[in-house]
Order: structure tokens, then sequence, then C-alpha cells
């Protein structure tokens, strides 16, 4: 068992005849790290997501070259539910919760690759980690506050443990305080299941928070990587990315 | 929806270069367009006999029968190819033309032309009735209307064929234009000839215009429509009264060169076709109309031309060309459909684009 | 009369509630509004035939073989037309839809010939009388199966776990994707169940009368009978069907026979007008 628990070597992908969406991506993440990828809207961050997770076909994209490894093993060819199969979650951008079905439903989805006998200890382990999933068990997805449905995704992802978690966009939409909540009990949860964690944000000053490492994605490439606390201090990371992560964190 | 943008004329640049050769071949075209109707009257070119399979099992009669259906044809691909509005129960509109022409010619006595006339004026009416429901619903529910349409309007010509006339239904008679009468298949060939000229040229000036710009607009992003200052909704009330307006002359035309009509010859299937014609020639392409119209009403005679030929042909063959002749061309043109949808969204020409370039590649290695 | 008609309302519409529910499986997985269903319920009703008639199995070898020939049909036609149009316009999918029931019919009346067959199974015939009121056991065996059929389908999409997954993907395909389900597995399935479906439908209306490609016609009140009853509600398809088998026998036996096209349809027309989600959809999920 390596180190590297997903490893990205010089991915290329695009949509339709258009140029290139991410042009030679390559970075890797260490096994229990927890990693941010930033940058601004149009970036690529999406479309490396998707690229990772088999969602890149649906949505009109291709890889035009490189790979993606994950767990040592080459997920590219394989579809969406399979790479769920192996390990590998995720919490979609905008929640995407099954908004007709009811909380304790979304979460049995997500149960559903566990063997039966492991199901209710799934599904309580995730109640002890968001209770007030746990109070709304019977309630409609759709009718939950957007604080609430994140939560659910996040739990939808983690009930059949994973061993690396993709969260896109958490912030988006929610309020600050909300946010801060649910990242650090993402944290607590990342040391305590020792999940891996990549965390998608465009907000970059509440990412630098709770990561260890960031990737900046810029215009289709990697324009910057480097642990939280060096990116923080960095002259040329602030004035090239962390300044524009303020407006878009602002408006 | 992000299917064809296609242009309803193509203009090439080398045109010009190419003006003498054109010349000549627009005046043979012509000279072919005027010369078929003798040709397939006559069945001998120069009085040298042709046989059947010569002149592939064609007669006058599909030929001016090709031409009534490339109107509807013309009609419906201006309001689902370029205007985006989808309609199943175009072949209704037929039916509104023929109980026109029932009322206006076969009951009170009216000349063609007026009844023409009129089946415009009555088809413009019902279209902007049938789509009405545009205003208010989209996508499938529109969809819908227009089946919903499509049964009312068939109840009210079979109510109407039953308290006027009887199970035999509706007989026309006598069609004339003005002091010519249009009492031979050649006659009838000229002049749905014509007409079929001036509703394509009519309809492709309209799709240059302002209005028609318009339209195309509204077919790919309402917004666009709306930024060059159109009203969508009578955009679609507008095209939706010259599709169908077309279409009832079209029908009416039907009723008058079979004879007689009755409420069943315009069922569901019916409108069906001219669904599938518009696939086979194209979305959006007014040429592809016409195309699509000939394969539909011409391969079925070459089939039943083949069918004569076939002598002891092994017994499947036997099967499908004689025996179950209608069925096999329905299972043909079916499928035709089906392959054209999923392999070439541009219709025929589009598929053979594709064969073409597929074949260089394969020679090019 | 009214009790009379009021039954064979309720017989019929029972068994086009049925195609209905199969027809609304389809659409809510796959957004297909499936042109094919009636000519799925005929495929059924000849299924039925060939095992019965032609290869003489004995009834119940019979109807589990219609079963899955219904089933592999659902799945081949996923298969080869609808997956392939996956994102492509609405015109183009209702129009393959209505082209395959096109080749369906010219292919059955190409094997079977276009006259009707007789469908003999050793389902009970004969009639309960109660009062004036007579009950073909025919009609009650096909509306009991018709209902045990719904309650079943409501059942297994409620409490099993291929249930909870296929209403998943019905209701957010990117989001089951991201969730792990395999989406085209689900989506095979729902035409499976929607063929199989009515293919059952095809059966017993093969049955009360006799088994030719006119069924379609029948089978095809199916559309606006999920219309009515709201386009994207499981229980909107099933009453639904009811209501268009009560319009037809009301319409048919109070005003005239050749009426009921026209009262199913102009109810259409109403509903599409001012309540286009239908009767038991919801205004917000009911748009498409």
């Amino acid at each position: 068992m390596s180190d590297t628990i997903l490893d990205i070597r010089e991915l290329s992908v695009g949509y339709g005849r258009k140029g290139l969406a991410l042009d030679s991506v390559s970075f890797s993440i260490p096994r229990h790290a927890i990693v941010g990828l930033l940058g601004a809207n149009g970036a690529g961050k999406t479309t490396l997501i998707r690229s990772i997770t088999g969602l890149l076909k649906i949505n009109g994209g291709h890889v035009v070259s490189g790979s993606v490894a994950f767990d040592g093993q080459p997920v590219l060819g394989l579809p969406a539910h399979k790479r769920v199969g192996l390990g590998l979650a995720q919490s979609p951008e905008g929640r995407m919760v099954f908004s007709r079905m009811t909380v304790e439903e979304n979460l049995m989805v997500g149960a559903a690759m566990l063997p039966r006998s492991r199901q209710d200890e799934g599904l309580s382990s995730i109640y002890r980690f968001f209770p007030r999933l746990k109070e709304r068990h019977r309630q409609i997805a759709g009718l939950l506050s957007g604080g609430e449905q994140q939560m659910l995704a996040l739990g939808r992802a983690l009930i059949s443990r994973p061993k690396l978690l993709l969260v896109d966009e958490l912030s988006l939409g929610l309020a600050p305080i909300l946010v801060n909540e649910i990242y650090g009990e993402l944290g607590r949860i990342a040391r305590s299941l020792g999940t891996t964690m990549l965390v998608v944000e465009q907000n970059a000053h509440v990412a630098l928070k709770y990561v260890d490492t960031i990737h900046v994605l810029d215009r289709g490439s990697i324009g910057y990587s480097g642990t939280a606390e060096e990116a923080a201090g960095s002259e040329a990371m602030k004035r090239a990315y962390l300044g524009e992560g303020q407006k878009e964190g602002a408006a | 929806m992000t299917e064809a943008p296609i242009t309803a004329v193509p203009r090439r640049p080398m045109a010009k270069a190419w003006t003498a050769s054109r010349a000549i071949l627009a005046a043979l075209g012509i000279a072919a367009l005027i010369y078929l109707p003798f040709l397939l009257t006559e069945r001998a070119v120069f009085g040298v006999p042709l046989s059947n399979g010569m002149l592939l099992n064609l007669g006058i009669t599909q030929i001016n029968l090709m031409l009534i259906f490339m109107l509807g044809a013309l009609s419906l691909n201006f309001l689902t190819g370029c205007a985006g509005l989808i309609s199943i129960g175009h072949g209704a509109f037929y039916a509104v033309g023929a109980m026109t022409g029932a009322v206006v010619g076969t009951q009170w006595g009216l000349p063609l032309p007026v009844v023409l006339v009129a089946a415009a004026l009555v088809g413009a009416l019902a279209g902007v009735i049938a789509g009405l429901p545009s205003l208010r619903v989209r996508g499938l529910y529109f969809v819908l209307s227009t089946l919903a349409a499509h049964h009312i309007i068939i109840f009210i010509f079979q109510e109407y064929q039953f308290e006027f006339f009887d199970v035999a239904g509706v007989p026309y008679t006598n069609p004339a234009l003005g002091p010519m009468a249009l009492d031979t298949p050649i006659r009838w060939y000229f002049f749905l000839l014509v007409l079929v000229i001036a509703v394509y040229w009519g309809l492709s000036n309209i799709l240059k215009s302002r209005e028609g710009r318009a339209m195309r607009a509204m077919h790919d992003h309402e917004l666009a429509a709306t930024a060059m200052g159109a009203d969508v909704r009578i955009l679609r009330l507008k095209a939706f009264a010259l599709s169908s307006a077309i279409a009832a002359v079209a029908g009416a035309l039907y009723a008058y060169y079979l004879t007689n009509a009755t409420s069943e010859s315009f069922g569901i299937s019916f409108a069906i076709q001219f669904i599938a014609m518009i696939i086979i020639g194209g979305l959006g392409s007014l040429p592809g109309s016409l195309f699509g119209a000939a394969i539909w009403l011409l391969l079925p005679s070459l089939i039943s031309g083949l069918a004569a030929n076939v002598g002891d042909a092994p017994a499947l063959v036997r099967v499908l060309l004689v025996d179950n002749r209608a069925q096999f061309v329905q299972a043909l043109f079916g499928s035709l459909v089906i392959v054209l949808l999923i392999f070439a969204p541009g219709g025929l020409p589009d598929l053979s684009r594709k064969l073409g370039r597929l074949f260089a590649r394969e020679r090019g290695q | 009369m009214f009790a009379q008609v009021l039954f064979s309302g309720f017989a019929l519409g029972s068994i086009y509630g049925l195609v209905a529910l199969g027809f609304a499986v389809v659409f809510k997985a796959t957004q297909v509004f499936n042109f094919a269903q009636g000519a799925l319920a005929v495929c059924g009703a000849y299924f039925a035939v060939t095992a019965i008639s032609i290869l003489g199995l004995p009834f119940p070898l019979a109807i589990l073989a219609m079963l899955a020939a219904s089933a592999l049909l659902g799945v081949i036609i996923h298969m080869t037309l609808i997956q392939p149009l996956s994102g492509r316009s609405m015109l183009a999918i209702i129009m393959v839809t209505i082209a395959l029931s096109i080749v369906i019919r010219a292919v059955i009346e190409i094997i079977y010939g276009p006259q009707g067959r007789v469908l003999s199974t050793p389902l009970p015939t004969g009639v309960f009388i109660v009062g004036d009121l007579r009950m073909p056991k025919l009609h009650l065996t096909a509306a009991a199966t018709s209902w045990v059929c719904m309650a079943a389908f409501g059942a297994f999409f409620r409490f099993t776990r291929v249930g909870l997954l296929m209403r998943a993907t019905a209701d957010r395909h990117e989001a089951a994707m991201a969730a792990g389900v395999n989406v085209n597995l689900m989506n095979r399935l729902a035409w499976a169940i929607g063929s199989v479906l009515a293919g059952i439908g095809g059966l017993f209306l093969g049955q009360l009368q006799i088994v030719s490609t006119e069924l379609e016609t029948i089978g095809l009140l199916a559309l606006p009978a999920v219309v009515i009853g709201g386009l994207q509600s499981i229980p909107g398809a099933i009453v639904g069907g009811l209501l268009v088998g009560m319009i037809e026998q009301f319409s048919s036996s109070y005003i005239s026979p050749k009426s009921t096209d026209i009262a199913i349809y102009g109810f259409l027309l109403l509903i599409l007008l001012f309540r286009p989600w239908g009767l038991l959809g919801d205004q917000e999920t009911g748009r498409v």
C-alpha cells in the first residue's frame, strides 16, 4: 500500500471541439491528508472533479490525455458507480440531494453498496456526526435548509466509509457560521475515520483554515502548490489568487 | 434543443464562377420537370416504349400526390424545424382543408380557387386556435396539446361527415381553375408544381426576412428572439397560422385529387407521415422537406416495382415484397427514421455525407 | 345502467392504469415519453399467443415466458434506441418511439398476419350477476390482477433496495451517479418493468377482445392517462388510467360510441390548459 491515494498525471480534458478545460494537470494526494483545490470560477475545478469521479462524459466532456490512479488503480476507464465502489466518494456541487425522498432514504442510497449487516451501523455513525440529520430523518430532503442539505450530501457520501472524499464547493450559498461549523465537523470526521479529503473551494480564505496543502487551478493548469501556511504567507499567492478569492467570497 | 442549425438555402461562395454551367443545369432541370408528366403518361421516349421497370414503376399519380405531400412537409418543417414548435397533429390541418372544401366546394358549389382561399383562411384560424396552448404550456405539454387538437379536429370532421354525407365520405367534383378544368393528371401536375415552387419560394423568403430570423432565433433561444425585438408569443401564433394555412390548402387539394375524403383518411398515422418526411429530409431544411416527401411517396412504388420482378426469388423475399408489401414498406420507413435519428440527425443528406466521409477515410488508409 | 357502466369503466380503467403505470416508470426514470407503450402492450399479447397457441406451453409457464420476453424487449429497446439518444432533443426521442411502434406493428403483421388471433387461456369465463349488474369473470380477473401488480410494484419501489435506487435515479440522475448508483442498470430495469406492465395489460386487453395490432390504440390511452394523473406521479398514473376508463365507458354509453376519443382528449386538453402538472402531480416538479 503506497502513501499516495490519488495520483493525477498530465491530465488534459476538453469539451466538444473547444479548447482544453484542463491542460496537463498533475498532482497527487497523500493518504490521510486534507487537500484543498482552489481557483476562480471557470478555472477547471469542476472539470477536474468530474474527471476523477467519472461524471465527465454525461456533462459532455472527454479526457484528451493523461491518467488518474486511485489507490494504485487507473480509474479513467471505469464508470462512476465502480469508482464509488472502490472507495472514491463525492459530495457534489450544489448539494444535489434526492429532493423527493426522505433524509434517511437519501442516506440509504449511499449505504446501498454496504453489506446489509453494516448499513444500520453506517446510518448511526452518520447520525452521530450530524445529529441534525437524525432529528429530521423522516423529512423530505427537498424541504431541508441549505446547511442541512449539505450535511445530507456529505453524510450520503461518508456512509460507505470511502477512502477518499471529494467535497465540491461546500460553502456555496451557505452562511459563514454554518460553513465553519460543517468544515469543523468534516475535520473531526476525517481524523476519526482516517478519511482522505479533497476539498474544492472558491473561497480561499475559508479553505486555508482547514486544509493541510493546497493546489490552485488557474485557467486549466496548476498555478500554485504548497502547504496552507506557505500559501497564507506567500506574497505571490496572495496577489495572484487570494485577492480574487476574496472578491468572489464577498460577492 | 440543440439540433439542426441548418440553413434553408446554402449559399456557395463558388457560385459566381459557375454561373454558366449552373444556368445550363437549371435549364435542363426545368426541361426535365416539364417533360416528366408526358414521359410518365405516354410511357415512351420519342415513340420508343419504355417498360415499367425503366420508369421505376412510377406513375403520374404518385408524382402528383408527392407534390401535394410536399406542401405538408414544407409547412411542418417550417413550423417544427425552423420555428421549433413540435406538432404531431399536423395532418389534422389537411382534414380542416378537406372539410372546408366539402362545405365551400361540394355543398355550396363554389369554384376551386375560392375553396383554396377559404381553406387557407380556415386553416390559419384553426392553426391559431390549435397554437393557443403554446401561450400557456411548453415542451412536451404543448406536443400533447397538438395531439388533443388532432383528435378534436378529426372528431368534428367525423360528425360533419355523418351529418351531411355518409360512411362513403365526402365527394369532391369538377375542380377547375377558371376556364381550365383540372381533369387530367398532367394539368394537375403543372398546377401543383407551380404551387409547390411558389410555397417554397415564399417560405424561404420569409425565413430570410427579419421575422424569419427571429423565428429561427426563437427555436434556438427564446431570449435571443426577444432581444431582436420580437414578441415571441405572437411569432409562434403567426408561424402556426401560416403553416396550418398551407397544410389546409394541401388538404383541400388532396381531397379534390382523390375525389373523396372521410374522417378516417386523416388519422394519426396520416399525421405522423409528415414528421417522418422532415426527419428523413432533414429538420429545418426546406429542400430537405421536398426530398423527404419524395422518398416517402416514391419509395413504395419502387418496391412494388421490385416485387413485380422477383419471379421465383427465395421465399423470404416473396413474403416481404409480395405478400406483405405494405407492412414491409412501413417497417423499412420506421427503421430508416430510427437509424437517421440515431446516426444522422440532419436526415438522409446528412447520412450520405457521413457515409461519404467514412468511405473516403477507409480509402485513404 | 349506471352501475354497469361504472363497473366496466373500473375494470378497463384498471388495465389502463397498469399500462400507464409502466409508462410512468419509464418516463420518471429516463424522461422518455414513450409513444410505443401501446405497441409494447401488443407485443405482450402476441408473446402470450406465441407461448400458448403456437408453442403449446402450459399456462403458468407461458405467462412466465411472456413476462420474460416483455422484459427482454424493454431492455433491448433501452440499449439500442434510448441510450444512444440520451441528451438529444425531445422531438428525436418522441419520434424514435413513434417509429419503433410503426416497426413493431409491421413486423407483427408480417409474422402473424394482419388478421386477429384468439387468445385461449384457462382464465375463468362466465358472468357473476348481482341484481341488474352483470360482472364478467374475465373483467374481474383483469381488474384484480392489475391491482395486485400495481400494489406489488408500489411495495417494490417503497421497500426494496433496488426500488430505492430506482427512485433515487429518477429523482436526480447525476446525484445518483455521484452516490455510486449504476444508473444505466436502473434505467434498463425501468424499461423492463415498463414493458412488462404494458405486456400484462396487453394480455388482458387481448383476452377481453381479440389479439391484433389494433390493441395498440387502446394501449396508447396510457398517454392521456398519465398526463391527466400527473406525469411525475406514480399514483397519478393509476388514477389517470381509472379516469380514462370511466370517461371512455360513460361517454360511450351516455353520448355515443364515437365520442370516446373526443371526451378523453378534450379532457386532456382542459388538464393541459388549466392544470398541466396533472391531478395528482405537484406544480413544482410537474414542469417538463
